[in-house]
């Protein structure tokens, strides 16, 4: 039984590897095809203000003065050992400068998600199980018009009503400053509400979507019939056959939700100026610094595989099918 | 063979399907105003003015930080934001189209190999490299709708696969076969017509997620400079102060046309992929 399990999260973590090659040797590629001189795509715009022996240094570390496989080999051997390029605009390794933001974003990433997937299963179940109900059409219909709103621009409108006009939340920012411990916490999960809320309305959207649909399919199936036929109550219905059934495909939803979910987050970011990895790209995306870019790029890729791996073992241990039992 | 016609024969769906008929009205509306655009401008929108009027009777929605009339503006970038959202799904549609027909047909080592080409790409964040891909090239639409179209084919591919699956193993596919047409010819005359239903109803769900990617990379400043989209609108809104100085009537209008022809795409694409499931 275990083995057909360990098999299956094998074979899965071949995938990821494969995957991951491939991320890594786009990076590679993409600066180095694009057009434009390769020096600038590689180092970023601001190189040529820059220090020329801290230039050379450079190029000599990345390899960038020999033939193509040569770079590749150094790409890989620098890559393993975190050196993942030079922002000359922060004067700093691009790893450093990223690994700074990370948590910032992942801190407004992880809630939302929770929360979102939450209400999203929730409202989701409710509004299936009573489908073409008003409530139904209520609430999936607010939740669409949602899913058809810019990230962005929901965020703008919150900080419009919530912040500007209601003043119950700040205008932006991770924290007000001096106060530390226990109200340092507060003060920063109290700059959080407004961002997490957006997301987390983002997220809960695109779930009931899907939460909706999956309730709505199961309720078709047969033995949901012989369920009734066998005069089980709603609840038990609901319960024990229908939620069961639907909420597998959820798990593998989240995860490739993730993804997404994280391009959200950067561009709420910056309306809230809050200092993660979005406003961090905002910022490399006007000082035309590629370095810092393409190491936002691979970071968010290890974080999407990281998490559709926990996703397949996830999947291995609810569904029994994979687990090996009959 | 049906379910091909009905494609064809959207008159009947719209009147029998309400959430069909919505979005087809929304997407009418913003087709018809981003036709005649010229003629519903009061003003010429690049033209420069005073900057930073609030809404008046002159100024409907008041004007930007060079004084370009904001109402003008925002009827000008329909034809923009419409035109990329149709163009990148275009090119996603033709590529998982290719992907999805030859995948699903040829099975094998063949379909292995695409099909976890495409996992992979599905895995790749999208919006960060969607971003890596605009910063190296020169900000222009063209570039913007490749750079959608080359991201955005992962599910049509999927979807347009799975169809061709069923369908080739259909009678008439299999009789074709023993007449001895060639499999260019099956696949172009027979399996093709026979997924574009599926094919369309992934079309205008792409439109809808490539007029989100670009209004978020134009907000990004990757947009096109010379050109006017609600997206460039909103970056400018946002980077020149309107945001700051709480000027809503610059930074909501734009928000509610990309959420309301979004919302259009989005009812009458599930619309139509609710009636495949009906018909298959």
């Amino acid at each position: 039984m275990v083995k057909v399990a360990i098999q299956y999260i094998t074979r899965k973590f071949c995938r990821y590897i494969l995957s991951f090659f491939i991320i890594i040797t786009l990076n590679f590629f993409i600066p180095r095809l694009m057009p434009g001189d390769p020096f600038i795509n590689i180092l970023g715009e601001e190189f040529y203000y820059a220090d020329p022996e801290l230039v050379e240094g450079l190029k000599a570390k990345y390899g960038l003065n020999k033939p193509l496989h040569e770079q590749y080999i150094a790409y890989l051997i620098n890559l393993a050992h975190c050196n993942w390029g030079y922002s000359f605009h922060y004067m700093q390794p691009v790893f450093d400068v990223i690994a700074l933001r990370l948590k910032w974003t992942l801190l407004l990433l992880m809630p939302s998600i929770v929360l979102g997937t939450i209400i999203g299963m929730i409202a989701g179940s409710i509004a299936g199980w009573r489908n073409k109900s008003k409530l139904d059409i209520g609430v999936t219909s607010t939740f669409l018009l949602i899913y058809s709103m810019p990230h962005y621009w929901l965020a703008m409108l919150f900080v419009l009503i919530f912040a500007f006009h209601l003043n119950l939340f700040p205008l932006g920012g991770i924290c007000s400053g001096e106060s530390e411990g226990l109200e340092g916490l507060i003060d920063i999960l109290w700059h959080m509400g407004l961002p997490v809320l957006v997301l987390t309305l983002f997220n809960a959207s695109y779930k009931h979507l899907i939460m909706r649909n999956s309730v709505v399919q199961v309720l078709e199936e047969d033995f949901i019939v012989t369920a009734r036929a066998k005069g089980l109550k709603d609840r038990a219905i609901l319960f024990k056959h229908v939620l069961k059934n639907a909420l597998l495909p959820l798990v593998t939803i989240v995860a490739l939700d993730f993804g997404f979910m994280v391009s959200g987050t950067l561009l709420v970011e910056i309306v809230f100026s809050w200092n993660g990895m979005g406003t961090l790209i905002y910022d490399a995306v006007i000082a035309r610094d590629y370095p810092i870019l393409q190491g936002c790029f691979l970071i968010t890729a290890v974080c999407v595989l990281v998490a559709n791996f926990l996703a397949d073992i996830g999947y291995a241990i609810l569904d029994p099918r994979v687990r090996g039992e009959r | 063979m049906r379910a091909a016609l009905t494609v064809f024969n959207k008159i009947g769906f719209l009147r029998e399907n309400k959430t069909a008929f919505t979005g087809f009205v929304i997407l009418s509306f913003f087709i018809f105003i981003a036709t005649f655009a010229p003629f519903i401008t009061p003003y010429d929108p690049w033209k420069h003015g005073k900057p930073f009027f609030p809404p008046s009777w002159e100024h409907l929605l008041g004007t930007n930080d060079v004084g370009q009339d904001i109402f003008s503006e925002l009827i000008h970038s329909t034809k923009i934001s419409l035109f990329v959202g149709f163009f990148a799904a275009f090119v996603s549609m033709v590529v998982g189209t290719l992907i999805g027909l030859i995948s699903g047909y040829s099975r094998g080592k063949l379909d292995e190999i695409m099909m976890g080409f495409t996992d992979v790409f599905l895995l790749i964040p999208g919006l960060p490299l969607m971003i890596v891909l605009a910063a190296y090239l020169s900000p222009s639409i063209w570039n913007i709708i490749f750079v959608i179209g080359i991201l955005w084919w992962t599910t049509t591919a999927r979807v347009v696969r799975s169809r061709v699956l069923q369908v080739r193993e259909m009678a008439f596919v299999e009789t074709c076969r023993a007449l001895g047409a060639s499999d260019m010819y099956i696949l172009f005359r027979h399996v093709l017509p026979n997924t574009l239903h599926v094919i369309f109803a992934k079309f205008v769900l792409t439109v809808a997620g490539a007029m989100l990617a670009e209004a978020s990379l134009s907000f990004l400043g990757l947009g096109d400079p010379m050109q006017k989209s609600w997206g460039t609108m909103l970056h400018y809104a946002f980077s020149r102060g309107g945001f700051i100085n709480n000027m809503w009537w610059w930074y909501l209008p734009p928000g509610i046309c990309i959420a309301l022809s979004v919302l259009g795409f989005v009812l009458l694409g599930y619309a139509l992929e609710k009636q495949q499931r009906f018909l298959s």
